[in-house]
């Protein structure tokens, strides 16, 4: 694994709250050049451990894309594929940490798949090559996906000390990378997480192109 | 025939060897056009042909590539590829690669390791060798990588595979067997080849040539001349050939060489026909210029060798028939040439005939044609006479009235000539003063009657300018049969019967038998006179010269003897004539002179000493040279001039006077004593006499011989010694033969008497003895 410069940059803005009290951590993400970063993943291993319930999540497929596109989940987590579209989907996997395939379906598979062990499980559709999506499945108690504007809030997260894991899908070999320790004071955390990540080379094919013959047939079908 | 033939064969072969060289010209022409030509589209076929062949192997790759790309998109064969497990995953390949008819497959990790192979020379675990290779195809926008894989090219093409983010590539080879070189040479119209080289080494050959041609192909590839098109020859056929190195991995990797070729033979042979086609026109062309030769030679030989005729036939002296030919070319002009050629040599050649046969200034007939109608009437033996004229005062005519005069004269002769002959007889000029004339059926006689008349006619005086012209012509007559047998002999005797004439007063003379062997004898004696003193053949004779009064002798007369070797003892009478007639009587007298004096020198040496006549002519006595030179003689032999007498005739001195008087003088200035010979035969008187320095007189001998006391010889003898005692000259008598003509002479008292009676003349041995003999008594007994 290569030692990439991952400068953490930690600005502790001290918070209103009480050390019993849950506190809010915002992380903002960015990349090398300090550019938002969108669908980083942040977890937080250390404190409380949140409550353990019937974990469940969706992984829904809408305009033949993953919605969202990185999903994170807690080990144990069912998650759904519900199909959105009008066409149908056979949204796979050959990740180690989760093999599945779902036969062409349309609709709510009436099963979830079960994600119990943690690690990085890309996902795909077996009829539309350029579906990617990304299913990060962790044991850690905490943790988020930023938005689009880079920026990822945890609520009630209780005050405390806490080690930080940071992925993202273009990040080298799609490893996580430590974030460092952090000690979230009851007022909240603002922090920065600057990730390294890889231009979007080699990766999943794009859409198919727009053809002069398929723009003629869209426009004829059309009119 | 000859020429006909050769001169066609010429103008045959000028235009054959022009028709050939336009055709050989033609034919390399066409040659270097169709070679050229045949390159060009070789060229052309080759540059699309590899145009074709880069694309159809790109394509080719592209459709591999997507075919390879397809299946690594199979679910199933990427749920094999994930599961990780080799042997499943090379069931896979070999089943998805079965699919595409690949020949080699390979799994490769994101790495480039080695996942899964079906090459055992690439195992598990290894690193692909063309790993870097094909990561650089994306860059150069290609689909595929040509590699030589086991001896043998191979196409080779990856694929990543997805799930779905790229977990593994799939590469897939496709080795480039005979069946795709066809299907390239197919779409391509090359013939292919494909070589893998790996370290210099050459693998399989794969090619559409046949298998011969391979090692040519092989040395070829291995050491490709250039990206060029070139001309290779592989077993003498001739290609041009372009090679590319298709993938040139690395050098350890090998590279692999393709060779793509285009026939030129093929595309020759397309052009046979036109070859074929060149010789069967340039066949025809030549059968029919040979046909056209033959007929424009025949136009023209033809009429050709109807002038070569013609112009024979002039040759021949056929003048009247002329060359017809009805042409307006040249060939027509040449005939009208030789027609007027022809006429224009007739009447040249009469007028030469015409010249050669007559005397241009009188027109009378000459030599040449007197003597053809002279030989004519010979052969048929036909009588003729022939008169031989000719005019003795010629030349002294010519000298005065001139040139002019002179052919006035000789036309009017000419006319004159005629009018005594009948027609058919003939008048020809043979000389400037020698005319002939043929008098047929004549005999002597009436030849005589002829000549009369003529000699009547010319004699009469002829009035030319300011003269009258009196002529002395003297004719010959010989006749046929009777005077010789042929025209030469018949005109030679009437030739010297004209010069016999001319000796004669009546000038006219008829040949006389045996008349031309004399005339060759003198002929004869003229021409060896001149060497006669040379060699030898002279000699002195001597005649005693008694003196009547005292009985001695005491003078001697030398007379000159020839001894001919041919005819021999030749008789002065006959030969000193000859010598005054030619001029060569001074080489005589000079001979005579030397010798006497000689003579006289060698006698004095012995003690006798003689006074000695000799005879002197006329023509010495114009050579003032003559004193001078006895004169040097008597000094070389001390010969004293008194006994020197030179005996002249009176007609010697009659003849130039003045000059024979002014010799004689000198001559007796030197002391030499001169006598008159022969007096009494001319017409001289002694009065004349009397004015010459002579001493002496000689009595001519017709007077002497038969003297006796009663004949009117006598008279004049007696008379003549008289008068001669009165001019105090002495006289000798000639000729005395008989004892009372000496007894006469005595009584008359005659000085000297020479003759038989006192000796016959003598040679110089015998006069010696005979002077000894007679002189023993001193005085002879005569009486």
């Amino acid at each position: 694994m290569r030692r990439l410069a991952v400068s953490l940059l930690l600005i502790v803005t001290a918070l209103q709250g009480t050390f019993a009290s849950a506190a809010t951590l915002t992380a903002e993400f960015v990349d090398a050049r300090g550019k938002p970063l969108a669908d980083a993943v942040l977890t937080l291993r250390g404190g409380a451990q949140p409550a353990a319930g019937e974990l469940k999540a969706d992984m829904d497929q809408r305009n033949q894309q993953f919605a969202p596109r990185v999903l994170a989940v807690r080990s144990g987590t069912q998650i759904r594929f519900p199909n959105s579209d009008q066409i149908r989907h056979q949204v796979y996997s050959f990740s180690t940490p989760k093999r599945f395939e779902l036969r062409l379906y349309g609709g709510t598979p009436s099963d979830p798949v079960l994600f119990d062990k943690p690690g990085v499980v890309v996902l795909g559709c077996n009829v539309h090559d350029w579906m990617l999506g990304y299913v990060y499945v962790t044991d850690d108690g905490w943790f988020g996906v930023s938005d689009a504007k880079g920026t990822l809030t945890l609520d009630q997260v209780p005050a405390g000390h806490y080690a930080v894991t940071l992925w993202h899908p273009q990040a080298p070999d799609m490893q996580p990378v430590s974030g460092g320790d952090i000690d979230i004071p009851a007022g909240g955390l603002r922090q920065r997480f600057s990730i390294a990540v890889q231009p979007n080379a080699d990766a999943a094919p794009a859409a198919p192109p727009s053809s002069a013959f398929g723009d003629a047939f869209h426009k004829a079908a059309h009119e | 025939m000859k020429v006909r033939l050769s001169f066609q064969a010429r103008i045959a072969s000028v235009l054959i060897m022009l028709l050939l060289i336009v055709v050989f010209a033609v034919f390399l022409a066409v040659k270097a056009a169709t070679q050229d030509a045949v390159r060009k589209q070789a060229q052309a076929q080759l540059e699309v042909g590899t145009r074709v062949f880069e694309g159809l192997l790109e394509m080719r790759g592209k459709r591999l590539r997507d075919a390879v790309q397809l299946l690594s998109t199979d679910f199933g064969f990427r749920d094999a590829v994930a599961s990780a497990d080799s042997a499943t995953i090379r069931s896979v390949l070999l089943n998805h690669g079965a699919r595409i008819n690949a020949s080699d497959m390979f799994l490769l990790g994101m790495d480039g390791t080695v996942m899964a192979s079906t090459v055992a020379q690439i195992p598990e675990g290894s690193p692909f060798p063309y790993i870097q290779a094909l990561r650089d195809l994306k860059g150069k926008n290609q689909s595929m990588l040509i590699v030589p894989l086991q001896g043998q090219p191979h196409l080779l093409v990856e694929s990543a595979v997805m799930a779905p983010l790229p977990i593994a590539r799939v590469v897939m080879g496709f080795s480039m067997d005979g069946d795709l070189a066809q299907e390239l040479r197919s779409l391509s119209g090359l013939q292919v080849s494909f070589l893998s080289i790996v370290h210099q080494q050459p693998g399989q050959m794969i090619s559409t040539q046949p298998d011969p041609l391979f090692d040519s192909l092989r040395s070829v590839m291995m050491n490709p001349p250039g990206d060029e098109a070139q001309m290779t020859e592989h077993q003498n056929q001739s290609f041009l050939s372009k090679t590319l190195r298709l993938g040139s991995v690395s050098d350890s990797d090998g590279e692999v060489v393709a060779l793509l070729q285009s026939p030129l033979d093929q595309a020759m042979q397309a052009f046979a026909p036109l070859d074929k086609t060149l010789f069967w026109i340039t066949v025809v062309a030549l059968a029919g210029s040979l046909l056209g030769t033959l007929l424009l030679a025949r136009s023209l030989s033809r009429p050709v060798s109807a002038l070569a005729n013609a112009a024979r036939r002039i040759g021949e002296g056929d003048y009247t028939t002329p060359v017809v030919m009805e042409r307006s070319d040249e060939l027509g002009l040449l005939a009208g040439a030789i027609n007027l050629m022809q006429s224009g040599i007739a009447e040249r050649e009469v007028q030469l005939a015409h010249n050669a046969l007559h005397d241009p200034l009188t027109g009378l007939p000459n030599r040449a044609l007197v003597m053809e109608r002279l030989g004519s009437a010979v052969s048929s033996q036909r009588p003729v006479a022939l008169l031989y004229l000719g005019i003795d005062n010629f030349r002294g005519i010519s000298s005065s009235i001139g040139l002019e005069g002179v052919e006035q004269l000789l036309r009017l002769i000419s006319e004159q000539l005629k009018l005594p002959l009948r027609p058919g007889d003939t008048v020809a000029r043979l000389s400037d003063n020698e005319f002939l004339l043929l008098v047929h059926n004549a005999e002597t006689d009436s030849a005589v009657a002829v000549a009369d008349r003529l000699q009547r006619l010319l004699v009469k005086p002829q009035r030319i300018g300011e003269q009258d012209i009196a002529m002395d012509a003297c004719i010959g007559i010989a006749a046929y049969p009777a005077d010789g047998d042929s025209a030469a002999e018949l005109l030679r005797r009437a030739s010297i019967a004209r010069q016999d004439a001319s000796q004669l007063p009546g000038r006219l003379q008829v040949y006389v038998e045996g008349r031309d062997v004399a005339h060759q004898r003198q002929i004869s004696l003229i021409r060896d006179l001149r060497q006669a003193p040379r060699n030898g053949e002279l000699a002195l004779h001597y005649q005693p010269k008694l003196d009547i009064r005292n009985g001695r002798v005491t003078q001697a007369e030398a007379l000159l003897r020839w001894q001919h070797p041919q005819f021999g003892s030749v008789s002065p009478a006959e030969f000193i004539v000859l010598a005054e007639r030619t001029g060569s009587i001074q080489l005589l007298t000079n001979w005579v002179i030397e010798e006497a004096l000689r003579q006289l020198a060698e006698w004095a040496r012995r003690g006798l000493v003689l006074q000695l006549s000799v005879n002197i002519s006329a023509d010495d006595l114009v050579d003032s040279n003559l004193a001078d030179r006895v004169s040097a003689l008597l000094k070389l032999h001390r010969v004293p001039a008194e006994q020197l007498i030179f005996e002249i005739t009176e007609s010697a001195i009659m003849r130039e006077p003045e000059q024979s008087l002014k010799v004689l003088n000198r001559l007796r200035e030197f002391g030499i004593s001169l006598s008159v010979d022969d007096f009494g035969t001319g017409y001289s008187s002694l009065a004349h006499l009397k004015r010459l320095p002579v001493q002496e007189l000689k009595i001519d001998q017709s007077f002497v011989r038969d003297l006796d006391e009663t004949s009117e010889d006598a008279v004049i003898v007696r008379s003549t010694i008289e008068m001669s005692h009165n001019l105090g000259l002495k006289v000798v008598a000639e000729g005395v033969e008989y004892e009372h003509s000496l007894r006469l002479l005595e009584h008359w008292q005659c000085d000297t008497a020479q003759g038989y009676l006192i000796s016959r003349p003598l040679n110089a041995v015998a006069f010696e003895a005979w002077i000894a003999r007679s002189q023993l008594p001193p005085r002879m007994t005569m009486h």
